[in-house]
């Protein structure tokens, strides 16, 4: 009965030890010789498999077949991404995809632990550049409308809109210039205030009356909401007043409802 | 008894001290703390792969046909770009060309032209999100399995002409066959779907568009 106990414990020492040994210097990985397959591209990064096994699929999704695993120890070269999925090639030169969320455990040839980003909400709370598409709402007109936003501090960014909006009985592009401030970036539903100023391009439809097109100085001032979706995207909805400076008697005001996204680059 | 008490109040007093002079020599002597108090832990070092995404597809219309209602249908002629977010959705931007042939009033009639030349000609952008419901593989022969997706697309856009715009939905649906990982063949049909008053009266018209593309993915 001693001599049972003793050997249990002694074979779970030896498994806490192995654990102990990183999987560049396991038995297993000395077993593969590390000679990179014939057909490898230059500039592919060769990483070794640390967790059990690796399913490798057929293409680039989860419907797709695995036809093959790669093991524990063995050596593995990345090749490119696509979404969620990365190509690898084995040490036998057949390449396959795998899954990220699978490529948990892997490591470079020095030991030191590789990881493949995924976007996430730290892309949404630190990356400066952003991307927006807009559909609205522009005083009974429909529009579509485009930013480019670039973030200067935590609350503080600066955004180049433009919008073609198409109504009844006329149509307008509007180019704008807008400092946003966002003050609890951090919230859930984080509130955000706008001011700008630009130019409204309006055009009577040709069918009324024969008229002639105008281009106003425009002052933007709006309030907004935004919330992260996931990956890269957030949902943004604003409403936004503008005021035109025509060369009317009387100074025109427009309210824009808009509901859209934002991606971070 | 009072000079004894006292007694023991310094005593306690020295005792303090020594200890607070020797835990400040201590302090001084870093390497012994850190024997002391720092963990048995090694701290995992973790490096971003450097691996190149590909994300990205740009399409070219190798030939495409646009129908517009009562306008007869003509050559398209375009591209996109789109981002694919994940394996089941991606968005695109796409840009055509075409132009309008003659209404079928202006054909019976024998009247005037509507429109003149410069007015026929057509452009249209869009923004659509794509849903690849049916991914797939298509066989070819014995040998070849290539890899696809049909997809579901949808979005908003704008189509010019006659000197106006018209704001435009569009829905459809392609196949994309994949013929390499980076190069694919898209068959897309769409309905645009806008509203305009050439003949005196609001009309929504449904459009139809075929283009067959190339894309590569970068």
């Amino acid at each position: 009965m001693a001599a049972l106990l003793a050997a249990l414990l002694l074979a779970g020492h030896a498994a806490a030890q192995q654990d102990e040994v990183p999987v560049t210097e396991s038995f297993s990985a000395r077993q593969f010789d590390s000679q990179p397959p014939a057909d490898l591209p230059f500039d592919s990064e060769q990483v070794v498999v640390g967790s059990e096994f690796l399913n490798l699929y057929t293409g680039p999704g989860r419907g797709y077949v695995i036809d093959h695993v790669v093991a524990y120890g063995e050596p593995l070269w990345l090749l490119k991404r696509r979404t969620d999925w990365v190509k690898v090639m084995t040490r036998k030169g057949k390449t396959g995809w795998a899954k990220i969320s699978e490529l948990d455990e892997i490591f470079a040839t020095d030991g030191v632990r590789v990881v493949v980003p995924t976007p996430g909400i730290d892309d949404y709370s630190e990356r400066s550049l952003r991307l927006g598409f807009a559909y609205g709402d522009f005083a009974g007109a429909n529009s579509m409308g485009v930013s480019l936003g670039y973030r200067f501090t935590r609350n503080l960014s600066a955004e180049v809109r433009a919008a073609q909006t198409v109504g009844a009985y006329s149509n307008s592009q509007t180019y704008q210039v807008a400092v946003v401030h966002k003050p609890f970036p951090e919230w859930r539903l984080a509130p955000y205030f706008l001011l700008g100023t630009g130019i409204n391009i309006t055009s009577p439809n040709a069918t009324i009356v024969a008229t002639e097109d105008r281009q106003d100085t425009a002052m933007l001032t709006g309030i907004g909401v935004t919330t992260y979706l996931s990956r890269r995207f957030a949902l943004r909805a604003e409403v936004a007043n503008h005021y035109l400076l025509t060369s009317r008697e009387n100074n025109q005001e427009i309210v824009e409802w808009k509901l859209g996204f934002d991606v971070f680059m | 008894m009072e000079t004894r008490i006292r007694r023991i109040y310094v005593k306690l007093a020295g005792l303090l001290l020594a200890g607070s002079f020797s835990a400040s020599a201590l302090a001084q002597d870093d390497q012994t703390i850190d024997e002391i108090i720092s963990p048995d832990l090694e701290r995992r070092e973790i490096r971003e792969a450097a691996i190149d995404s590909e994300d990205f597809e740009l399409t070219t219309y190798l030939g495409g046909v646009l129908s517009v209602e009562d306008f007869g249908s003509n050559r398209l002629v375009g591209g996109s770009l789109a981002y694919h977010i994940s394996e089941d959705f991606f968005m695109e931007a796409a840009y055509g060309q075409s132009e309008l042939g003659e209404s079928s009033y202006e054909r019976l009639s024998g009247s005037a032209p509507l429109l003149t030349e410069e007015e026929r000609e057509l452009s249209m952008y869009n923004l659509s999100l794509a849903w690849n419901f049916l991914p797939g593989e298509i066989f070819v022969f014995d040998k070849l399995a290539l890899n696809s997706n049909l997809y579901l697309i949808g979005g908003i856009g704008n189509t010019s002409f006659a000197d106006e715009e018209y704001f435009t939905y569009n829905v459809g649906a392609g196949v994309r066959v994949l013929a390499q990982d980076w190069l694919a063949l898209r068959l897309d049909v769409r309905d645009h779907i806008f509203e305009h008053e050439i003949f005196g009266e609001p009309l929504t018209t449904n459009n139809l568009s075929a283009q067959l593309g190339v894309s590569i993915y970068f």
